[in-house]
């Protein structure tokens, strides 16, 4: 196994460096890093797969060490990182698929080698994080990913846009960067390890409570936790898709291996109120992730918010499963863990296909603007077809997987509703109405992205003139949309697997006890005594279909079907500005929601018409405030601004006199500090 | 065998009584207007008269316009078969989920709203946009409604919360549940597409939301995208039927095919009593403003939620 891993990290070192060697034969290095790519990932899928069906112990894959203590890289897989490497691998083989006709989009305008190189890296990186044990090398290989991140993000960097964006993602991902180095160096100095496993002991609760926030802060900003979320909707739409597909996929979620890993495993979750916190900005995630993302025209921007909510579903789970931990009810908290680890999985799944549909309609029509799009579902029926199917599963709709995940997380909070006190009982109902809302908002922003973009007539040229995207970019984005339905009417498949995560955690099964899941294929998925089985409904859905068209085909055989125009109120000559646009879709929630999107809406007035009432033609605006930016990180950045500007004057006066009074004190400072430390001990 | 059995008389059922429901609805708000007003069966005629004739579909729209009615129709359906009519014919049914119900109802909804913007009409994407408004705002008040139902019951599952209810021990007796049954009622107000809402028998562009969305089809769609929605009504007057008012002929005493009918018959008294209530609400009171509907959305919501409370405080 160990021999097959490394095989593994040198096929992609392998391919970065191919790129990077034949970086002028932009075709030639573009189909065989891409190959070599996919080949690895695909042998890591099964690699993970066998682990985690196989397997229940951790196992030491890589072992290098150096004379210097501590710093060492020393890869272990164990259930919980072979479960996202496993996410990983789905995902990054069906990228690299997508990639080798993608790519031919940006062929002699971009350096295609390096971008390959970076892009191959950037896997190598995310499968360091995942597998690493000390927290050194975590820290490095979490370092060296994100700024792998940051160069693909600005790739495209002659757009000042893209600047704008690569800039407030490296700021705020170094800023969670820096809480983790403090969270690390307070647990080594408190147990003079640097182990990840051996982390966890002789913290005191005290201690653990902060590192606790630390920990939160640190993976949140990587997550995109409200209200640390600024630099994905920038960051997102920058990125090429293929990129955006990765980052949205896999890259926020190794956040959630790290809270899973250094809050459950090392801290321990002893604590209710820490599971409540998650759970709360699990829930203003979520419906505020979804709520941006309705009004949203950039279609790659919407996704990115859209992956918010999701990622905020993924934390109501866990917190509900950190909740229930604390309270030592292990069967919730396995289930409620095994909710957000499918939502996790699911979510890689049909967000990564929406990422890459994304970039195929890019790579058709130019263009990220909603408003410029529709019609394309007859142009290219294939990519609307599966982004359909994405669109559905990320909607949370039966017979798709996300339905199952969201049913899941529902039944956690039954749970938690019929096994706790008045208190958390309240807050899980109202956690209850949070994610129906955040569900049925999901479902009216992929209505816009689909019925905007795929249906209606085009709305501009290149929307008109646009052809189905070739076969490889289709096939990457089937990889991930077809599972969708898979995993929807076959889900024990994967819940098996994380029920090996369950066990090793809560030492109970998710199919034990009274209030447990059945993992034998086909058979309904009942807990709570409730059952669902998204199998046989689909199969007797299909039944009624077959029937009930027979007789409605029986009854009106003498009817034929008549293709004429839309009903246009007689006027004639129905164009694509009479339909609804996007922003005129999203129009009603955002009236009803203004409090929070805070509208501005500007309209003036270029040329005289012939009377006050009737204009030639007019100019009309409308914005929403973004909050959090302009009520947080704005005054922050300011005020930190200027208090550096004012503490330059106090400090740095020019006089070399004040700089040497500085370095006596400093002097006098230490000597106290050491007085006071020996005295103490 | 029986799971057929229980499938098909739910299937008869449900075909015969849904037009027919919204027939009584019409009929006693004609009757207050002093008129005579259609026929209780005139709905089953206006289908069939449907499904004989040609369908005319936009030269824009895609397979989506086209396949809609059936994904709509079938799922409509699907999701009245989790809600048997009586005790007795669960015997014989499958497991079903409150949440797994409504999520497809949602799917009929997705589908129904895309085929709304799929014409290129402007009427269309009209009645799309404010659907999925109100459907946002109701979703949040329908859910808890079902997840304190299912508290109270201690299960999720559709039959247990009915059998809670039917077993003498009534939900509508308890002030919780008036609570809730005004809170569901409200949403079926919203989501039948009913007069505070949106106004069932018009087509003023200025005001309609359901009727808009189905503007340009004709023929054997629109005859499914009808039935759809009368069975969407019926499910809604079944959830307040069997989920509130007592009495549900258990069937212990009696001949099975005599307490068969027995209760099958109260299920029918029942659902016509839910119908004469809608007429009145529909009789009584005016369209609502659009953007007062966020208003009924919240009182919604709220009264839920105080059902809720109260139930956690005074217990069953």
């Amino acid at each position: 196994m160990n021999d097959y891993f490394n095989l593994i990290l040198v096929i992609y070192i392998v391919a970065a460096f191919f790129s990077l060697i034949f970086s002028k034969k932009h075709q030639l290095t573009n189909l065989i890093a891409n190959i070599l790519s996919a080949t690895a990932s695909l042998s890591l899928l099964i690699l993970t797969a066998l682990h985690l069906i196989v397997s229940t112990s951790s196992v030491e894959l890589l072992r290098i060490t150096t004379s210097v203590p501590n710093i060492s890289l020393v890869l272990k897989i164990d259930n919980l990182s072979a479960f996202f490497l496993l996410c990983l691998a789905i995902l990054s083989m069906s990228v690299s698929i997508f990639s080798i006709g993608y790519m031919k989009h940006y062929f002699y305008r971009i350096n295609i080698g390096l971008f390959n190189c970076l892009y191959n890296i950037f896997i190598l990186s995310m499968i360091l994080v995942i597998t690493s044990s000390n927290l050194i090398s975590f820290l490095v290989c979490w370092e060296i990913m994100s700024l792998i991140s940051y160069a693909l993000v600005v790739y495209e960097h002659d757009q000042p846009e893209n600047s704008k964006a690569g800039l407030i993602y490296i700021i705020m991902t170094h800023l969670g960067t820096a809480f983790l180095i403090i969270a690390f160096m307070l647990i080594y100095v408190n147990t003079g390890s640097m182990e990840i496993a051996s982390a966890g002991q002789l913290l005191s609760p005290y201690l653990k409570n902060i590192l606790f926030f630390l920990f939160l802060i640190g993976f949140g900003v990587k997550a995109g936790i409200i209200p640390l979320h600024v630099w994905l909707p920038y960051a997102h739409p920058a990125a090429l898709s293929n990129i955006s597909a990765l980052m949205s996929g896999i890259m926020i979620k190794t956040a959630i291996y790290g809270l899973i890993r250094f809050i459950l495993v090392v801290l321990g979750a002893s604590t209710v109120w820490w599971g409540v916190v998650i759970l709360v900005l699990g829930a203003i995630s979520a419906v505020l992730g979804i709520a941006y993302a309705l009004i949203e025209n950039n279609y790659k921007r919407l996704l990115a918010y859209s992956s918010i909510e999701n990622i905020g579903i993924i934390l109501i789970g866990l917190g509900l499963s950190f909740i229930a931990f604390a309270n030592q009810q292990m069967t919730i908290a396995s289930i409620s863990l095994l909710a957000s680890l499918f939502h996790l999985f699911n979510h890689t799944l049909f967000k990564g296909a929406l990422f890459l549909g994304a970039g195929a309609i890019h790579y058709a029509t130019h263009t990220k603007n909603l408003e410029d799009l529709g019609g394309l579902m007859k142009r290219m029926p294939y990519t609307g077809l599966l982004l359909l199917f994405a669109s559905l599963a990320i909607s949370a709709l039966p017979p798709f997987n996300g339905f199952l995940s969201e049913w899941l997380t529902f039944q956690s909070l039954f749970q938690i509703l019929t096994a706790s006190n008045q208190g958390l009982k309240i807050l899980a109902l109202l956690i209850v109405a949070a994610l129906a809302m955040a569900g049925a908002m999901a479902a009216a922003c992929f209505i816009k992205f689909i019925g905007i973009a795929f249906l209606g007539l085009p709305r501009s040229e290149s929307a008109q003139n646009c052809r189905e995207v070739p076969i490889p970019m289709l096939a990457g984005i089937g990889l991930l949309a077809l599972p969708c339905l898979l995993f929807g009417l076959f889900p024990q498949i994967i819940l098996r697997l994380i029920d090996r995560i369950t066990q090793e955690y809560f030492a109970v099964s998710i199919s034990s006890g009274l209030k447990g899941i059945s993992l034998i294929t086909n058979n309904p998925l009942i807990i709570n005594e409730s059952g669902i089985s998204l199998l046989s409904a689909t199969i007797i859905g299909i039944i009624f279909f077959i029937v009930f068209y027979t007789i409605i085909r029986f009854i009106g055989r003498n009817t034929k079907e008549r293709i004429f125009e839309t009903w246009d109120c007689g006027f004639g000559g129905l164009n694509s500005r009479m339909q609804y646009t996007a922003t005129g879709f999203s129009k009603p929630l955002r009236i009803v929601f203004r409090f929070l999107y805070r509208p501005k809406r500007l309209l003036w007035y270029n040329k005289e018409g012939p009377s006050p009432y009737y204009h030639s033609d007019l100019n009309y605006v409308v914005t929403t405030e973004p909050v959090f930016e302009k009520y947080f990180y704005h005054p922050l950045a300011h005020s930190l601004k200027r208090w550096a500007r004012k503490s330059r004057f106090y400090i740095q006066t020019g006089s070399v006199h004040i700089y040497l009074l500085y370095i006596f004190l400093a002097l006098i400072a230490l000597l106290i500090y050491n007085w006071v430390c020996l005295t103490i001990c | 065998m029986k799971l057929l059995l229980y499938v098909f008389m739910q299937l008869v059922l449900v075909l015969l009584l849904a037009p027919l429901v919204d027939g009584i609805i019409k009929k006693i708000k004609a009757f207050s207007q002093k008129r005579k007003g259609p026929p209780l069966t005139q709905m089953y005629f206006d289908l069939y008269k449907l499904m004989k004739k040609d369908t005319v579909v936009s030269e824009t729209a895609s397979w989506v316009f086209r396949t809609a009615p059936y994904i709509t129709f079938i799922s409509t359906l699907l999701a009245f078969m989790f809600f048997p009519a009586t005790v007795i014919l669960h015997s014989i049914s499958f497991q079903g989920d409150i949440i797994l119900a409504i999520y497809l109802l949602g799917i009929g909804r997705f589908f129904m709203v895309l085929a709304g913007l799929d014409t290129g009409s402007t009427f269309g994407g009209m009645g799309s946009s404010r659907e999925v408004m109100i459907a946002a705002l109701i979703e949040p008040a329908l859910i808890v409604v079902l997840i304190t139902l299912g508290l109270i019951a201690g299960s999720t599952s559709i039959y247990d919360i009915m059998l809670l209810n039917l077993q003498g021990n009534s939900f509508i007796l308890n002030p919780y549940s008036i609570l809730l049954f005004a809170a569901i009622f409200l949403i079926l107000l919203a989501e039948t597409a009913r007069i505070p809402v949106d106004d069932p028998s018009t087509h003023l562009e200025l005001t309609m939301i359901h009727e808009a969305m189905l503007l340009e089809y004709s023929g054997k769609h629109l005859a499914l995208m009808e039935l759809a929605s009368v069975i969407k009504q019926l499910l809604f007057i079944t959830i307040l039927a069997n989920f509130f008012l007592p009495t549900g002929w258990l069937g212990s005493q009696a001949t099975p095919m005599l307490s068969f009918l027995l209760a099958l018959i109260t299920y029918f008294f029942k659902v016509v009593c839910i119908a004469l209530l809608i007429a009145i609400a529909e009789i009584s009171t005016v369209k609502l403003r659009f953007f007062s509907v966020p208003n009924l959305a919240a009182i919604s919501f709220a009264l839920a939620f105080l059902g809720f409370m109260q139930f956690i405080i005074l217990g069953r």
